[in-house]
């Protein structure tokens, strides 16, 4: 379950204050597929940063699993991150320098696997998405649709129960969209991963099982009546 | 290798000429702090090996003011001195100027008592003692001319010409090498007697005396031995100034300027150009990897380890510039001390300056990647992902 209570987030830029969530309240149930649209500035990225512990809301409660994730702080809030979630980004946000493999294994270092284990779990990871024919290629040796795979195999090679996602779609062509879709709707049926997808494409949306509007910082409506 | 380990050698070949400049300049940095201090180390070697059981009579007036003759016998005479030696700086080159080297008259015999440390390794002592032209060199000498025992070599004497400006000609009876830095390989001693018999012949008068060398008996009457000998000469035609083996080689390294200082302004300086070029290149790599800190950040890293990617970077650049210039200090040393042997005798890259020489390593790596480790660790996350 994850839970926003009232948050408010304002960012000041040259002394302007710029209100991005409006005291958003939001229940969204665990093993769900959601998306969130909206127009730009909504509030969607916004709401997937504050989800994800990346960043703090001015004001409200953001809950994950009971967890107060604004109230951790430091090296215990990367190790939720780390426990709990996994990012995918529209821009892939793969490490240039290493290998896919690397890319996916990177992550697991942060857990008590051994090395033979990390790169059996990495390995398993590209093969869900298709990629284990491309562990040794760099992302600039990918195309982007392999690239979002591989970033995916990174989201979930911890085994974390969520998924953001931030645009994925949103730099790739309509087959390789259609294939990341796939994928993250696997995800969530197979593995019963909760996603939040932030998308424009209404396309994309209506693979999800709940679409969540925000307009100005505020639900445009409540995914709870429709649920 | 650990996936960090992986990820910060990686982020160096990224930009690889980058890199491979700034490698370079640590490389050369290094290698000239080992070359400078090398030099220092050299200079203060014979200092260091001096021995306590030699005392050195010189004037008080001037090193290159000459000493009687006849102080020689008053000096054995101070309860104490067990043994004395004459030496007198020759001056002369052999064919041209360029091929200056050392060269002293000395009493050959008092020479070979009181220098045990001058280790005969070719020829032999009987016969440098036998014929008075006979000379004993160092095997630097030997290696840098090509002379061997039994060659005569001729010298022109430009401090003290012959009557009849012939050169002097000496016969290369041994070749010593020295065992310790009291005594450098590329000195030529000759005899006394065939000195003063050549400037007698020349100059109608004995030759005077550069310096004297004494014996003690026991090194702890050292300071009663050059205070009676200080005073003895009080009223003579040269007062004198006695001092220990120590402090006398200390004069010769105060000659050529006052170099530690010199060599350590210089090392400073090269050290800050090259920690201002480090620092610069970590502050671009941390500009290009804001991104990549975000993603670390996001996959759940913490600060710390994004701070230690960066200051990994730093210290693995330095350590590679900093190993590759101890390292072709240690590879050119022999070539080096070849090269500078007359200005520098038994030049060497002693332990302490390879050590020195990481400790700066580790210095300039800490340096160059603090500012940017610390960007990192400050760094937000969701504010390094927009910023990309």
């Amino acid at each position: 379950m994850i839970r926003l209570e009232n948050v408010t987030r304002v960012y000041r830029r040259g002394g302007e204050k710029l209100t991005v969530l409006d005291g958003l309240s939001l229940d969204m149930e665990g093993g769900k597929f959601y998306a969130l649209m909206g127009p730009s500035g909504s509030g969607k990225t916004t709401m997937l940063n504050l989800v994800g512990g990346l960043d703090r809301p001015d004001s409200g409660h953001v809950a994950v699993a009971g967890e107060d994730v604004g109230a951790l702080e430091g090296a215990a809030l990367s190790q939720w991150r780390a426990d709990n979630v996994g990012f995918v980004f529209q821009g892939f946000n793969l490490i240039p320098v290493l290998t896919a493999l690397e890319n996916v294994m990177l992550p697991l270092s942060l857990t008590p696997l051994s090395r033979a284990e990390r790169r059996k779990h990495a390995e398993f990871a590209l093969e869900l998405v298709g990629m284990s024919d491309r562990l040794s290629h760099r992302p600039q040796q990918l195309s982007g649709g392999q690239e979002q795979r591989v970033a995916i195999a990174r989201a979930i090679a911890t085994d974390p129960g969520i998924i953001l996602a931030d645009e994925p779609t949103g730099d790739l062509d309509r087959d390789s969209a259609d294939q990341v879709l796939g994928l993250l709707e696997r995800l969530n049926k197979e593995f019963q991963k909760t996603i939040l997808m932030v998308t424009h494409d209404p396309a994309a949306a209506e693979r999800a099982q709940r679409i969540v509007n925000l307009d100005k910082g505020r639900l445009a409506d409540d995914p709870r009546e429709g649920a | 290798m650990g996936p960090m380990s992986r990820l910060v050698g990686r982020q160096l070949t990224r930009h690889p000429i980058r890199s491979v400049l700034t490698v370079g300049s640590l490389t050369v940095a290094i290698f000239l702090l080992c070359l400078l201090r090398s030099l220092v180390t050299t200079l203060e070697a014979g200092v260091d090996a001096a021995d306590s059981r030699r005392l050195w009579v010189m004037s008080s007036v001037s090193l290159f003011a000459d000493l009687p003759l006849n102080y020689q016998r008053k000096i054995e005479q101070v309860e104490g001195v067990a043994n004395t030696c004459k030496w007198q700086w020759f001056g002369g080159y052999y064919q041209d100027r360029s091929n200056w080297f050392a060269q002293f008259a000395c009493d050959e015999k008092r020479l070979l008592e009181m220098w045990p440390e001058l280790e005969i390794i070719e020829g032999n002592a009987d016969d440098f003692l036998r014929n008075k032209t006979a000379c004993v060199i160092g095997e630097g000498l030997a290696r840098q001319f090509g002379w061997k025992v039994g060659d005569r070599v001729p010298l022109i004497g430009a401090l003290f010409p012959r009557s009849d400006y012939s050169v002097w000609e000496f016969d290369i009876a041994a070749i010593y090498r020295p065992k310790k830095a009291t005594l450098d390989e590329q000195t030529m001693f000759f005899h006394w007697d065939y000195f003063a018999e050549t400037q007698r012949a020349s100059e109608g008068r004995d030759p005077n005396v550069g310096v004297y060398a004494l014996e003690m008996h026991d090194p702890a009457a050292a300071s009663s031995i050059m205070a009676t000998i200080d005073s003895m000469f009080e009223n003579g035609p040269m007062r004198v100034r006695t001092t220990t083996e120590a402090e006398f080689t200390r004069q010769f390294v105060e000659m050529v300027g006052n170099v530690p200082r010199l060599v350590a302004w210089i090392g400073t300086g090269v050290l800050l150009a090259i920690l201002l070029a480090v620092i610069n290149t970590m502050l671009m790599a941390g500009r290009e990897q804001i991104r990549e800190i975000g993603i670390l950040k996001a996959l759940g890293f913490t600060d710390g380890t994004s701070a230690r990617v960066l200051l990994g970077q730093s210290l693995f650049l330095c350590g590679i510039g900093g190993g590759l210039g101890i390292g072709v200090a240690k590879l050119t040393e022999g070539f080096i001390a070849r090269s500078i042997a007359r200005m520098f005798p038994g030049y060497h890259v002693v332990g302490s300056t390879v050590a020195l020489a990481a400790v700066v390593t580790i210095i300039l790596g800490v340096l160059a990647g603090l500012v940017p480790a610390w960007n990192a660790s400050r760094l937000r996350p969701v504010e390094a992902l927009r910023r990309s």
